[in-house]
């Protein structure tokens, strides 16, 4: 859910120079070239956290109980960072870990779409035409207050997510 | 209401369990199962191989009606990525895919404290272990089996469940807490009984936000094992019995003729002058010298040798072989008999 306060305030910043119809232009022309000519795509699975059938202790999904809305298609930056070698505690059982996946999106895409990300939700990552990868989304990118999220100190535009990586035991795509 | 699953005593066993010597008999014969009199070598491979039944066996986790899958191997430094391309619980970069269940083993082994083997027996010292009788076909006979006071050994292995929640691993820790209720569980290797203690608990999950969360639970085990080398066994062969076949000629034998003297070296002579007989003549078959023992109803005696006179009352008469001896005697009473003894001592 969204929080917005009721009373609207106009942002003057910057206003002898720079307005809302330059900054709804400049992100439209960044979105045309990062949803259009860069049409970097990852798959958003959204949990329904009223369906999931969970456990009332821990709060774990049950066996298949787990239950997701209808997925949705998102454009933005895709950066995925190396894997790192290591092992699982110190039980000498080696994994190459996959890196991080780091999300950049427009915050007018979500709203466009009408969804939001939070927490716990899932993205796939098609690397190939046959090998999609998913990710668990660790940092929703909600907290978009730091000038760098901001145009210029405008108004923030866009978002960052951090997802990691989940094993198939946790979820396998639909 | 909760009801039992497992019914304790659905039949009535036909054969009773057994006790005392009988059940000792009885482990001795697991310990001989399948091979010769000998109990067969408990190794470093064979214990390890045993911690890992035992872990398959005794601590299955089942969770949502499957069960946990165990690495059913000791992981160590060489055989991880060779075995990873044949196991199935692998993901799409063939990392195993949790929940599973790995055992690994500390290299290092150290001197066991097991009390009942600690110090007791210095050197390596052979012990009887078994009389085994044996047959080549000619020879029946019995070796003796000794073998060396088994070394004991103290091998720490971490038991470590990574899964992805929390129910497996309640299931996990409950299975272990009722198994080591006792503080300690057994496997069964090679026949022989080998103690597991549950030594410590400890959590390495990786709970950091900025990357994958996993759990990792650790269960340090101590087996208080001992190793058994069939190298040092000996065997040592015992009493034989042995059949042997003699020839012999059953037709009758002639007499033995005594011989005489039959004390080649010292032997007496006795000169016997019945009444009325004052002179006795003998050729005599050996060199001695006579040496007077006693005398009897003798005045005096007169002594010849080849018919020429030796001497009268002689203590001493030296005699050699074919000599003729002759001995003339003079009575103190003519009515009765004279006796002479000589002692004879071969030259």
């Amino acid at each position: 859910m969204k929080r917005t306060l009721e009373k609207l305030v106009p942002v003057t910043r910057l206003g002898k120079f720079f307005g809302n119809e330059d900054f709804d232009l400049d992100i439209d022309m960044g979105q045309e070239w990062l949803e259009g000519d860069m049409n970097f795509t990852v798959v958003l699975y959204r949990i329904d956290r009223y369906k999931t059938k969970k456990d009332d202790v821990y709060g774990e999904v049950l066996e298949d109980g787990i239950q997701f809305m209808a997925p949705i298609e998102l454009k933005g930056l895709v950066q995925v960072m190396a894997p790192t070698n290591k092992l699982y505690g110190s039980s000498k059982v080696e994994i190459q870990e996959p890196g991080n996946l780091k999300f950049s999106i427009y915050q007018k895409q979500l709203d466009d779409l009408g969804v939001d990300i939070w927490m716990g939700d899932y993205l796939g990552y098609y690397e190939t035409e046959s090998k999609v990868r998913y990710y668990s989304i660790s940092d929703d990118g909600y907290v978009v207050s730091d000038t760098k999220h901001t145009y210029g100190g405008y108004k923030p535009f866009y978002r960052t997510i951090v997802a990691t990586y989940v094993s198939p035991d946790e979820f396998n795509g639909l | 209401m909760p009801l039992p699953r497992t019914i304790v005593k659905p039949t009535l066993p036909l054969v009773p369990k057994k006790v005392l010597s009988e059940r000792r008999e009885q482990l001795l014969e697991y310990i001989k199962d399948d091979g010769t009199y000998l109990p067969k070598s408990v190794l470093h491979a064979d214990l390890d191989k045993g911690m890992l039944e035992f872990v398959k066996d005794k601590l299955k986790v089942v969770t949502s009606g499957k069960i946990v899958p165990l690495l059913d191997i000791i992981i160590t430094t060489q055989n991880w990525s060779q075995y990873l391309e044949t196991w199935k619980f692998v993901d799409i970069d063939y990392n195993p895919t949790p929940p599973f269940i790995t055992v690994v083993r500390t290299p290092e082994v150290k001197y066991g404290t097991n009390p009942s083997l600690q110090y007791t027996i210095p050197n390596r010292k052979q012990f009887y272990y078994a009389s085994v009788p044996t047959w080549n076909g000619n020879e029946q006979g019995m070796d003796i089996y000794t073998i060396p006071q088994p070394v004991p050994v103290d091998i720490t292995y971490n038991v470590k469940i990574i899964c992805n929640r929390m129910r497996e691993l309640n299931q996990l820790n409950k299975i272990v807490m009722q198994t080591f209720s006792s503080k300690q569980a057994y496997t069964f290797i090679k026949g022989q009984y080998i103690p597991i203690i549950l030594a410590n608990i400890s959590d390495e999950s990786q709970l950091s936000m900025e990357s994958r969360k996993y759990y990792v639970q650790n269960y340090e085990f101590t087996m208080l094992g001992y190793l058994i080398d069939e190298e040092e066994f000996e065997v040592k062969p015992a009493i034989q019995r042995v059949t042997q076949l003699i020839e012999m000629n059953t037709a009758p034998r002639k007499k033995r003729i005594d011989k005489y003297p039959k004390n080649p070296d010292n032997f007496e002579t006795p000169f016997l002058f019945v009444s009325g007989n004052t002179s006795l003549t003998d050729v005599i078959e050996f060199s001695s010298n006579m040496n007077l023992l006693s005398t009897s109803n003798v005045d005096t005696f007169d002594v010849y040798i080849n018919n020429d006179y030796y001497g009268s009352d002689l203590q001493k008469i030296e005699i050699t072989t074919n000599d003729i001896l002759t001995i003339e005697v003079t009575k103190n009473d003519n009515t009765e008999e004279s006796n002479i003894l000589y002692e004879n001592k071969l030259i």
